[in-house]
C-alpha cells in the first residue's frame, strides 16, 4: 500500500492537470487534502504495512518500505507542505499561478516522499533529482531578478552534488553489481579497504553535505532561501534540505555503510563546523530569510552532532532534533512571511516593535526562537539535551561542551532577531502595520502548539516515537 | 582496451573539461549555453566510447535537454551586461581568482608525489546481469520517477518560458 | 505544679503576641490589656516557680537536639527579674506608646522577645539556646526598625554586629558539641586549653555582645536614640544584660571552669575595664539624655564582665548582684529620660533644665536611681560595686583602680547630667512641663525603691537571688552580711567626693552644670580622640562598613571587567568573525564552489588516509 503514498498524489496531479478551468480552482484544496492524507497515511497501520496492491493495480507494486525513520520524515513533509499551502495565499496571487504551484508542489511531495520510502540507491536518486528540480522550479516561481539568481544558484549546486552522487553510485554500481541497499551493503563488505570504494564513500557524502547544506558545502543555501517566495522558504527550509541531504545521508550511513570511526569523526567535524560558523554568520546577517537559513545551517550541524556519535541516543536525538527544527524553522519562517507580507521588506534595519502591532506573529516568533535556542520546556531543549547527553556519553566532551556554547550563540542571534524585529517600541513608519491575515496566523499558531507541546508532553513522544526508530 | 583508445578517451574528457570551463567562464549567455551542450557531448560521446549506450542516450536527454532548457530559460530573463560592466566584470574576476592557475598547478605537483593506488582491479562480484537489465528492465519504480521527472520539467519549462514571454 | 508550666512561659507570650498582631489598629484598650495581662500572668507564674526546681524533655530530633528546659534558682532568679521587668515596663508602655503609630507591632514584638529570653533561659540544650538567641536578635531588630525613618539603619547595623557575635557563638556552640558529644548543658563540663579555649572564647563573644560589652556596643547609643524608649529599658538596659550575663556565667561556671590563673580570666577582665572606661569616658561628653544613659548601659556590663572575670567567688557573686541591680536602676533611668521626653518634647540637656520643681517624682526616681548607679551608699549599686572591687583588688590593683576611675567618671557623669536637667533655669521646653501620668510614675518608683531595698536589704538578694543560683562555685563562703572593707569604702567615699567637688568647681568656671566636664573634652589628646569617637572613627562596625565598601568596590570593578568580557569582549569577537564570515560570502559561484571541491578533497583525503573502507 505504500505506493500509494506516491500514486495518489500522481493521480491528483494528472487529474487537476487535464480538468479544464475549474479544476485549476480547487489546485490548492487538492494539494491540502494531501497534505492531509499524507498526515493520516503516518499514523494508519494499514497504509503503512506494506501490503500489495490488490487486482490490476497490482502493476504498481514497487519495492518501498518505511521504519520509523522513514515514517518521522512523511509526517514532517506532510506537516510542511500543509504549512507551505496555507502560508502560500497572500504570496501567490494569479490563478493559472496558484495552479502550477499546486502542482510543483504536489510533485516536490511526491519527490521526498519516493526519497524517503525507496530503498534502492538508484531509485533515490531518481526521486532526489525530482524534488531538487522541483524545488528550483518553485524558487524561480517570482518573476524577479533575485528568485532567479537564487533558482539557479540551488541548480548549479544541486547538479554538482548530482554528479557527486551519480558518480558515486556509479561507482558502486562497478563494485557490487546492484543498486539495492541490502546487496550494496554485503558487497561492501565482502570488499572492504579498496581505495575505489573509499572514492565513492567520499564523493557520495560530499555530494548529500552539498544537499545538506552543511558547510563549507553551503554556499548556494542562503542565496536560495533568501530569494524563494515565502511558502517556498518554508518548505525548502523545512523538509527539502532536511529529506534529500540530512535523511539520505543517514539512511545511507545506517543501511550501507555503517559507522566507522572515520565516518564518525568525518560527520562530528562537519556537524561542528556547521553549528559554530553558521551560527557566527547568521548574527551579522540584516535581511531576516538569511538569517534564518544561517540558522538553519547550524541546526543541520546540530543534526550531524548527534548523529555522528553512532550511538542509539545520538541518533534518536538527530531524528528528534530533525522533527522540531522542522518545526520551529517553519513558524519563523511563516512569520517572515507575514512580516514580509505587512512591510514588503525582509531588511531588519527597517523594523522596529512589531509585536506590539503583529501580537499573534510576535509570540509564536518568540516562542519558536526559545524552541531553537534551547530553552526548555520547549521542544527543541530537549533534542538538543539529547544531543549534547549523546556526545558527552560518547566521551566527546570537548564536543558537548562546545556544543553548549554554541547554543549560546544561538540564543544570542535570536535574541538579537527578536530585538530588531519584534521587541521594542514601534517606529512612525510601522503605524500603518497590522496583524497579518488568517491564512499566515493559523499555520503560526499550529505550529507554536506543537512546539509547547511537543515540549511539554515529551516524554511521550520520545517514547512512542523516537525511540523506537533506533530499535533496528 | 588499447592505450591508443585510452589516449583518445583522455583527449575526450580534456576537451570535455574544456568545453565546461568555456560555458562557465564566457561572457556571453549564448556561447555559455552552447558550451553547456558541447560539454554534453563529449560526455555522451565518452559515454558511448566506454560501451554505455543507454546511460549515453539518458545523459543526453536530461542534462542537454531539460536541464539546459530550464537553464536556458533562466537566464533569457537575466539581463545581459553592458561592455564596461563586462570589462569590469574579467578585471574583478583576474584580481579575485589569480591565485587558482597556482593552485591548481601546486595540487598537481603535491598529487603527483602522492601515490594514490586506485586499485581498479578489485575482484568483482559477478554481475549475473548486464547493467542495462539491471537498471531498467527491473525497475519500474525509476520509470515512474522518470515520469515524475518529465513532469517536472514541463512544469518548469511552462513556467519560466511564461515569465521570459512577459518580459 | 506540672512542669508543663514551663512551655507556658515560652509558648504563653509568643500566642499572646500573635493575637495583638491580630488586634485591629482601631480598638484601643484590648492590646494594652493584653500585654499586661500577659505580663502579669507571666510574672505571677515565674514567683510561684521560683523556689522550684524542674526539667522538661522532649526527644526533637538528631544530633543530640532536644526541646530540654531545665528550671532552677540561676534561671528561676533571672525569670522573675525578667518577669518583674517586662510587667513594670508594659505598663509604663501603655502610656507611652499609647495610640502610637506602630504601637501594635510594638507589643506585639515586646511580647515576642518575653517568650524568647524565657526560652533563652529555661533551655537545656545549646541549640535550643541558639535558636532563641537569634530569634532575639530578630525582635530586637524589629523593635528599633520600628522608630522612624533613621531608625532602619540603626537597626541593621544592631543586626550586623549581634549577628556576627552570633555567628561566633553558633561556632562556639558547634565546638563545644563536638568537643563534649553533647549539647546538653547540664552535662557540659570541658576544660579550658586548645579547643576549649576557642569555644569559650567564641561562646564568651556571644554573651557578651548580648550584654552589650565592647567592642560589640556601637549599635546601642545609635538605637538610644532612634528606638522606641521602652525598648530601650526592657532590653539593652534589662532583658539583654541579664540573659548575656546570666550566658556569661553559665559558661565561665558550668560549661567551663575559669579559675583565676587562667589568661582567659584576664582577658575577661581586661574586656571589663577596658569597656568600663572607655564607655564611661564617651558617656561623660554626651549632650543628649537617653545617648548619655546608653553609654552607662555599656560601661556597666565592664563591672559585671570584670566581676565575673575575676573568677573569685566574691567577684563573681558581686557581678551578677551588680547586673540585676544595674537592670534595675539602669531600666529605671530609661524610664525617667522617657517620662522627661514625653512631658518636655526633647532630651536634649541643651534644651532642658529645672524639672526638678515640675516633676519632682520622677527627680526623686531618678536621684536614686543615679545615686544607686553611681555607687553611693546605702544604695544598691554600692554593695555591689564594692564586692567587684573586693575581687578586682583580689587580682590586680590596676583593675581596681580601672573600676574606681570608672566609678569617678560615673558619679561626674551624672552630676552632670543631674543637674542640667533637672536643676538649673528652666528652659523654653521645659516651661509648660508637667509631672509625668501616673501610670508611667508606678514602675520608675517601684523600681526605685527596689533599688533602696536592695541597698538596705542587701541580705535578701545576695543571699536569696545571687548565691543559691552559683551555690556551688562559692567555696563555702557567705556574703549576703558581709560588711564592706572599711578601706575600699573609704576610698570610694574620697572619690565621689571628688566627683562632687570637681563637679561644684567645674559648674562654677563653665557657668553650667551641663559644662561641668567639659575640661575633660577639650583636653589636648581627649579632645582629638573625642572628636574622632563621636564621628565614630572608632566603630568597628564603621571599620566594617569602609572595608566591605571597598571590597564591593573591588567585587564591582570585578563584575564590571567580567560584565565587560560579556557585554563588548564576546559580542565584539563574535561580531568580527561575523563580519568576516559575511565578507567572505560574496555571493560568487566559483567561491562557493571552491569550498565545495575543498570540502570534498578533504573528505577524500581524509577516508583515505584512514583506509577505514
Amino acid at each position: 500500500m505504500l505506493s500509494l503514498m506516491i500514486l495518489i498524489p500522481l493521480a491528483c496531479l494528472l487529474l487537476i492537470s487535464f480538468l479544464p478551468l475549474k479544476g485549476k480552482r480547487v489546485a490548492f484544496a487538492v494539494v491540502m487534502a494531501l497534505a492531509f492524507f499524507q498526515i493520516y497515511a503516518v499514523f494508519s497501520p494499514s497504509i503503512m504495512a506494506n501490503r500489495h496492491l490488490p487486482g490490476l493495480a497490482s502493476v504498481f507494486n514497487f519495492t518501498l518500505a518505511v521504519d520509523s525513520l522513514s515514517r518521522i520524515m512523511l509526517l514532517c513533509i506532510g506537516i510542511v507542505i500543509f504549512i507551505a499551502l496555507l502560508a502560500a495565499g497572500p504570496f501567490v496571487k494569479e490563478e493559472d499561478k496558484r495552479f502550477y504551484f499546486s502542482g510543483l508542489m504536489i510533485l516536490e511531495l511526491m519527490g521526498l516522499n519516493g526519497v524517503v520510502m525507496v530503498r534502492d540507491i538508484f531509485s533515490m536518486y531518481v526521486f532526489w533529482e525530482v524534488a531538487a528540480a522541483a524545488s528550483f522550479v518553485l524558487i524561480a516561481l517570482e518573476k524577479k531578478r533575485d528568485p532567479l539568481e537564487g533558482a539557479f544558484k540551488y541548480l548549479i549546486f544541486s547538479s554538482v552534488a548530482t554528479v557527486f552522487v551519480l558518480s558515486a553510485i556509479a561507482i558502486i554500481l562497478l563494485i557490487s553489481g546492484s543498486t539495492s541497499f541490502t546487496d550494496i551493503r554485503v558487497a561492501l563488505l565482502v570488499t572492504p579497504h579498496s581505495n575505489l570504494i573509499i572514492l565513492a564513500v567520499g564523493v557520495f557524502l560530499a555530494g548529500l553535505f552539498m544537499k545538506a547544506g552543511v558547510m563549507p558545502f553551503h554556499g548556494y543555501l542562503p542565496d536560495a532561501y533568501a530569494s524563494a517566495p515565502a511558502p517556498v522558504s518554508i518548505l525548502l527550509a523545512g523538509v527539502v534540505t532536511k529529506t534529500l541531504g540530512v535523511y539520505t545521508a543517514m539512511r545511507i550511513v545506517i543501511d550501507i555503510f555503517g559507522f566507522s570511526t572515520a565516518l564518525k569523526s568525518i560527520l562530528l567535524c562537519i556537524g561542528l563546523i556547521s553549528a559554530i560558523f553558521g551560527a557566527l554568520a547568521a548574527m551579522g546577517q540584516k535581511d531576516l530569510k538569511r538569517l534564518l537559513a544561517y540558522s538553519s545551517i547550524s541546526q543541520v550541524g546540530y543534526i550531524f552532532l548527534g548523529f555522528g556519535c553512532g550511538t542509539p541516543l545520538g541518533i534518536a536525538a538527530a531524528i528528534f532534533h530533525i522533527f522540531n527544527h522542522t518545526v520551529f524553522k517553519s513558524l519563523l519562517f511563516v512569520n517572515a512571511a507575514a512580516v514580509e507580507d505587512r512591510l514588503g521588506t525582509l531588511d531588519m534595519g527597517r523594523m522596529s516593535g512589531l509585536a506590539s502591532r503583529m501580537p499573534i506573529t510576535g509570540t509564536t516568533s518568540v516562542l519558536a526562537s526559545l524552541s531553537l535556542s534551547g530553552v526548555p520546556p520547549l521542544a527543541g531543549f530537549w533534542s538538543k539535551l539529547f544531543i549534547i547527553l549523546a556526545l558527552w556519553q560518547s566521551g566527546l566532551y570537548g564536543v558537548a561542551v562546545t556544543a553548549v556554547l554554541t547554543s549560546l550563540l544561538t540564543l544570542a542571534y535570536m535574541l538579537l532577531l527578536q530585538r530588531r524585529v519584534f521587541f521594542g517600541t514601534p517606529e512612525k513608519n510601522m503605524a500603518g502595520v497590522v496583524e497579518a491575515g488568517f491564512n499566515l496566523t493559523l499555520p503560526a499558531v499550529i505550529l507554536a502548539i506543537l512546539i509547547a507541546g511537543v515540549g511539554l508532553f515529551f516524554p511521550y513522544v520520545v517514547h512512542t516515537v523516537i525511540f523506537p526508530v533506533v530499535s533496528f | 582496451m588499447g592505450t591508443q583508445a585510452l589516449n583518445m578517451d583522455i583527449v575526450i574528457l580534456f576537451l570535455m573539461a574544456l568545453a565546461a570551463l568555456w560555458t562557465v567562464m564566457t561572457r556571453s549567455l549564448l556561447r555559455s549555453a552552447i558550451g553547456l551542450a558541447l560539454t554534453s557531448a563529449m560526455l555522451t560521446i565518452l559515454m558511448f566510447r566506454l560501451h554505455a549506450p543507454l546511460a549515453a542516450v539518458f545523459e543526453l536527454s536530461v542534462c542537454s535537454g531539460l536541464i539546459s532548457v530550464v537553464f536556458i530559460a533562466t537566464i533569457s530573463v537575466t539581463q545581459p551586461m553592458s561592455q564596461e560592466k563586462v570589462l569590469q566584470h574579467m578585471r574583478d574576476r583576474l584580481e579575485r581568482f589569480w591565485y587558482l592557475p597556482i593552485l591548481l598547478v601546486l595540487i598537481g605537483i603535491v598529487l603527483s608525489f602522492v601515490s594514490f593506488k586506485f586499485n581498479l582491479s578489485v575482484p568483482l562480484p559477478e554481475i549475473e546481469k548486464d547493467p542495462r537489465v539491471v537498471l531498467w528492465n527491473q525497475r519500474p519504480l525509476d520509470l515512474l520517477g522518470q515520469i515524475i521527472m518529465l513532469l517536472t520539467g514541463v512544469f518548469g519549462i511552462i513556467i519560466l518560458f511564461r515569465e521570459a514571454k512577459q518580459k | 505544679m506540672t512542669n508543663l508550666f514551663l512551655p507556658l512561659l515560652i509558648f504563653g507570650p509568643l500566642l499572646a503576641g500573635c493575637l495583638v498582631v491580630l488586634v485591629p489598629q482601631r480598638v484601643r484598650f484590648l492590646k494594652e490589656a493584653l500585654v499586661l495581662a500577659v505580663t502579669a500572668a507571666d510574672l505571677v507564674l515565674c514567683l510561684r516557680l521560683f523556689p522550684e526546681e524542674m526539667t522538661l524533655f522532649y526527644p526533637w530530633g538528631a544530633y543530640g537536639i532536644d526541646f530540654s528546659l531545665r528550671l532552677y534558682r540561676f534561671s528561676a532568679f533571672i525569670l522573675a527579674a525578667a518577669g518583674g521587668f517586662a510587667f513594670l515596663i508594659a505598663l509604663y508602655s501603655c502610656v507611652f506608646m499609647f495610640a502610637k503609630e506602630k504601637g501594635r507591632l510594638f507589643f506585639a514584638l515586646f511580647l515576642f522577645s518575653l517568650s524568647l529570653v524565657n526560652g533563652a533561659v529555661l533551655s537545656d540544650n545549646l541549640i535550643v539556646l541558639l535558636f532563641f538567641w537569634e530569634g532575639l536578635l530578630l525582635t530586637v531588630f524589629g523593635l528599633i526598625a520600628i522608630g522612624g525613618k533613621t531608625a532602619f539603619k540603626t537597626a541593621v547595623k544592631a543586626l550586623v554586629i549581634v549577628g556576627v557575635a552570633d555567628l561566633c557563638m553558633m561556632i562556639g556552640i558547634a565546638l563545644v558539641g563536638h568537643l563534649s558529644g553533647t549539647f546538653a548543658i547540664s552535662k557540659i563540663q570541658l576544660s579550658l586549653g586548645g579547643l576549649g579555649s576557642l569555644a569559650f572564647v567564641l561562646m564568651m563573644i556571644g554573651a557578651i555582645s548580648k550584654a552589650g560589652s565592647m567592642p560589640f556596643h556601637t549599635w546601642i547609643p545609635d538605637a538610644s536614640i532612634d528606638a522606641p524608649l521602652p525598648f530601650m529599658a526592657f532590653l539593652p538596659a534589662a532583658l539583654e544584660k541579664l540573659l548575656g550575663i546570666y550566658l556569661l556565667a553559665r559558661i565561665c561556671l558550668d560549661l567551663f571552669k575559669l579559675v583565676p590563673e587562667s589568661g582567659l580570666s584576664m582577658a575577661l577582665m581586661i574586656i571589663g575595664s577596658v569597656t568600663i572606661l572607655l564607655a564611661v569616658m564617651m558617656a561623660l561628653i554626651q549632650k543628649n539624655y537617653k545617648r548619655l544613659l546608653s553609654y552607662h548601659a555599656i560601661s556597666q556590663v565592664g563591672y559585671m564582665i570584670l566581676g565575673i572575670g575575676t573568677a573569685v567567688p566574691i567577684g563573681i557573686v558581686g557581678g551578677l548582684f551588680h547586673m540585676i541591680n544595674h537592670a534595675m536602676y539602669k531600666s529605671c533611668l530609661f524610664l525617667t529620660s522617657g517620662a522627661v521626653e514625653r512631658q518636655s518634647g526633647t532630651t536634649d540637656l541643651e534644651r532642658l533644665g529645672g524639672l526638678a520643681g515640675k516633676m519632682p517624682v520622677t527627680f526623686l526616681c531618678f536621684f536614686i536611681a543615679a545615686a544607686a548607679i553611681s555607687g553611693v551608699p546605702p544604695f544598691n549599686g554600692f554593695f555591689s560595686k564594692e564586692l567587684i572591687y573586693d575581687g578586682a583588688l583580689e587580682r590586680g590593683l590596676v583593675f581596681y583602680l580601672a573600676a574606681i576611675l570608672g566609678s569617678f567618671l560615673t558619679a561626674a557623669s551624672f552630676l552632670k547630667l543631674g543637674h542640667a536637667a533637672y536643676l538649673g533655669p528652666k528652659s523654653e521646653a521645659t516651661q509648660k512641663a508637667k509631672e509625668a501620668p501616673v501610670i508611667m510614675l508606678i514602675p520608675m518608683i517601684v523600681i526605685a525603691a527596689g533599688c533602696v531595698y536592695f541597698g538596705l536589704q542587701r541580705s535578701f538578694p545576695i543571699g536569696q537571688l545571687v548565691q543559691p543560683a552559683i551555690e556551688n562555685h562559692l567555696e563555702g563562703q557567705d556574703f549576703s552580711s558581709l560588711l564592706p572593707n572599711k578601706k575600699l569604702v573609704a576610698v570610694t567615699a574620697i572619690m565621689l567626693l571628688m566627683a562632687l567637688v570637681n563637679h561644684i568647681l567645674g559648674a562654677k568656671m563653665k557657668g553650667s552644670g551641663l559644662k561641668a566636664v567639659d575640661y575633660i573634652h577639650d583636653a589636648p589628646v581627649l579632645s582629638g580622640l573625642y572628636e574622632k569617637a563621636e564621628r565614630r572613627c572608632f566603630d568597628p562596625y564603621e571599620w566594617g562598613r569602609v572595608f566591605m565598601k571597598g571590597f564591593s568596590y573591588l567585587l564591582w570593578r570585578l563584575d564590571r571587567g567580567i560584565d565587560w568580557v560579556y557585554n563588548a569582549g564576546l559580542p565584539g569577537c563574535a561580531r568580527a568573525l561575523s563580519n568576516t564570515l559575511s565578507r567572505w560570502h560574496s555571493g560568487s559561484y566559483v567561491t562557493y564552489l571552491g569550498w565545495s571541491l575543498g570540502g570534498l578533497l578533504v573528505l577524500v583525503i581524509f577516508l583515505l588516509s584512514t583506509r577505514s573502507f
